[in-house]
């Protein structure tokens, strides 16, 4: 693109052009970014308000360290969204992993536990991989497959193998990793951020994120562009692999014990909080920031409606209405995609012509 | 944009350059606000109606001692168990009764709770070798010689000779269940009884039937049968009907729960009885230890090696069977 892309001209001059529209910020360009955001940062306002513990330090704490897991994989996620495809089996791998990372703790202490989790999360996803650039499964079916068989293996493993971290190891480097504070900031939650920042600057900053974008906003116009799909699947189904085993070690220290139960349902909590932060489900639109807004938003709204004692249908009712408003709110959006198109709206309600587009 | 993303590296960098502090090793917080003591109940799972009686009777010992009451509901899951009842310990609660989801994953609240000097008392389920200070379970080999001697009684009555019974098991990893079975092998034994079959059916009905169908096969002279759990139970006495005989008067079948099923079964005279377990009256014994622990009095444990204390069990036959809900 030419360089007087980066200027922006006067609105006055109507009709922008392509490259004016595509540099200036519209609110539904806004919204994309940094709606759940907004709405988080209102939540936060109103909890001195609705519940006043909330912001207790321990409280809030708490939270950071609880929301470190699912942030962890919903980062990883959001990048095999926006290529287009589901990991329906990050809760099967969650469950294999942890129940690996015992195994490998009780076999090897802290440094073979790590190399573990992290070991069978990449395993997990060049499994998922395989299967669907080798044998042509579709990504939905593959890793819905192996879902059952992930939870599956670990409940084989936790027949004769260990299933909780001992009491007495309360004082071994690994299992603090759950329950640390850096500076008073819960170390989960500092590998959350590192792992966010890394993944930021992976889907902005690199021409690997780029490809994975397009190939997800349109895979055939990608393919005529030589992005290799077998090397796109592999690499983002990995990734998801590696989030999840990162993930596992903020997991398993803090819970302590795993089996092939272990998480009924992570996935769809995961795919929530990605589809709530304004990752596109149609592929090729990816925001990390809004990810990470939407689990510290369900996180949050988690604990104040549990504190407030509120009964537990009431809080599933809560959160799935979240989720809908939410995407209610993204569908409204797409109307004002294009730039003026809110100045219109109002126009159109107030009643007069609009000065800038008038059509 | 971009210094979004370079925010958060920045930040965790300083931060670990600023020290490390553990979680667990803070220092103990002063007992309580005021002077009113603070119980927290973290519940197993709100939608059963077991837990619903455990958190009544809980609640309403603990209102009546003049404790404020603060609930939590693990909702069946792991994480909500650790991380709900660690905010309880965090909102400074002076005693912590806790129905564990999974006993295994009771090793970081107790931790915590022993960081800041709560005392935990476990209600059911398990302990998963962690330091709880008591746990409360039924007396399930009490239970298991209420059996017994009903079924000792009713064979008599049905003028039966035979002093073979048979016994069904559940899985071998449910250590509470697999005691109801060994108190009723002891009792029935100490009559003059023989337990000529002892099988698992894993706790589940359609197993349940087919046990007793082998059972039946190769020892078609047994006079009574005790199911470790309601739907064997009952799966059982179906295996019975279905061979032709009575679970009541021809092989006296016994359940365990006081499951609704059983209940319907003992008034149809598909069943001949269930022991029940009374969840209200083990929610009201954990405030009564939470009591003793906050005071730090000695707890009388029915088996000290593993701090337990028993809650009674009832016998329900179809003289009683109306009175359970």
């Amino acid at each position: 693109m030419s360089t007087d892309t980066q200027t922006p001209k006067p609105a006055r001059s109507a009709p922008a052009s392509r490259a004016d529209r595509a540099g200036r910020p519209t609110l539904g360009k806004l919204w994309d970014t940094w709606g759940i955001t907004a709405i988080l940062a209102l939540l936060l306002a109103a909890t001195p308000l609705v519940a006043p513990d909330f912001l207790e330090f321990s409280n809030l704490q708490s939270v950071l360290r609880e929301s470190a897991y699912l942030g962890i994989v919903a980062a990883g996620m959001t990048f095999a969204i926006a290529s287009g495809a589901f990991d329906l089996s990050v809760g099967g791998q969650l469950a294999l992993v942890s129940v690996v990372t015992l195994i490998g703790y009780s076999a090897g202490g802290t440094a073979l536990a790590v190399a573990a989790a992290v070991a069978t999360g990449l395993a997990c996803g060049l499994v998922n991989a395989g299967l669907i650039t080798g044998l042509r499964v579709p990504p939905f079916v593959a890793t819905l497959g192996t879902l059952f068989v992930f939870r599956g293996v670990a409940y084989i493993l936790t027949q004769d193998g260990p299933k909780t971290l001992p009491y007495d190891q309360i004082g071994s480097p690994f299992v603090k990793i759950g329950g640390l504070n850096v500076a008073g900031i819960p170390l989960p939650f500092v590998i959350m951020l590192v792992v966010y920042g890394a993944a930021w600057l992976l889907l902005r900053r690199t021409a690997t994120g780029r490809r994975i974008l397009s190939y997800g906003s349109s895979p055939a116009a990608a393919r005529f562009c030589g992005i290799s799909e077998t090397r796109i699947r592999i690499f983002v189904f990995a990734l998801v692999g590696v989030s999840v085993g990162i993930a596992a070690l903020t997991y398993i220290t803090r819970v302590w014990t795993a089996d092939g139960s272990a998480q009924d349902g992570f996935e769809l909590k995961v795919i929530a909080a990605v589809v709530l932060g304004g990752t596109s489900l149609k592929g090729g639109k990816g925001t990390l920031i809004g990810t990470f807004s939407a689990v510290l938003l369900v996180s949050v709204l988690n604990d104040m409606l549990v504190s407030q004692g509120v009964p537990s249908a009431y809080q599933r009712i809560v959160l799935g209405c979240v989720l809908i408003v939410a995407l209610t709110i993204d569908g409204l959006r797409t109307r004002f995609a294009a730039p003026g198109s809110f100045r219109r709206a109002l126009s159109v309600l107030v009643q007069r012509p609009s000065p800038v587009d008038g059509a | 944009m971009r210094k979004m993303g370079l925010l958060p590296i920045a930040l965790a960098a300083a931060l670990v350059m600023a020290g490390c502090s553990d979680s667990n090793a803070t220092d103990p917080k002063t007992a309580g606000k005021d002077d009113k003591v603070v119980v927290g109940f973290s519940v197993y799972d709100m939608q059963y109606e077991f837990f619903q009686k455990m958190e009544a009777g809980t609640r309403a010992a603990a209102t009546a001692k003049g404790w404020e009451f603060k609930l939590h509901d693990e909702k069946s899951d792991e994480n909500e168990m650790v991380t709900g009842a660690q905010a309880l310990i965090d909102q400074g609660v002076d005693v912590l009764i806790i129905s564990p989801f999974k006993p295994s994953a009771l090793g970081p609240i107790i931790a915590k709770a022993k960081a800041k000097g709560v005392p935990v008392i476990v209600d059911d389920i398990g302990g998963g070798g962690a330091p709880y200070d008591a746990i409360v379970i039924s007396d399930n080999a009490g239970g298991g010689k209420l059996a017994a001697d009903y079924m000792v009684k009713q064979i008599a009555a049905n003028n039966k000779t035979s002093k073979n019974v048979a016994s069904i098991t559940c899985e071998p990893s449910a250590v509470y269940a697999a005691r109801r079975n060994a108190g009723f092998k002891e009792a029935i034994e100490k009559a003059g009884f023989k337990v000529v079959a002892e099988l698992s059916g894993n706790s589940k009905a359609e197993e349940g039937y087919k046990v007793m169908k082998d059972i039946l096969a190769k020892n078609p002279d047994v006079a009574g049968v005790f199911s470790c759990n309601d739907p064997m139970g009952v799966a059982a006495a179906n295996a019975i009907k279905d061979a032709g005989k009575n679970p009541v008067t021809d092989i006296v079948s016994v359940g365990f729960n006081a499951d609704p099923e059983a209940i319907t079964a003992i008034k149809a005279g598909g069943l001949a009885a269930t022991v029940a377990q009374d969840p209200k009256a083990m929610g009201e014994l954990t405030v009564k230890l939470a009591e003793q622990a906050i005071k730090k009095q000695a707890i009388t444990f029915s088996n000290p090696a593993e701090r337990e204390v028993f809650n009674p069990v009832a016998l329900i036959t179809k003289e009683n069977a109306d009175t359970v809900k």
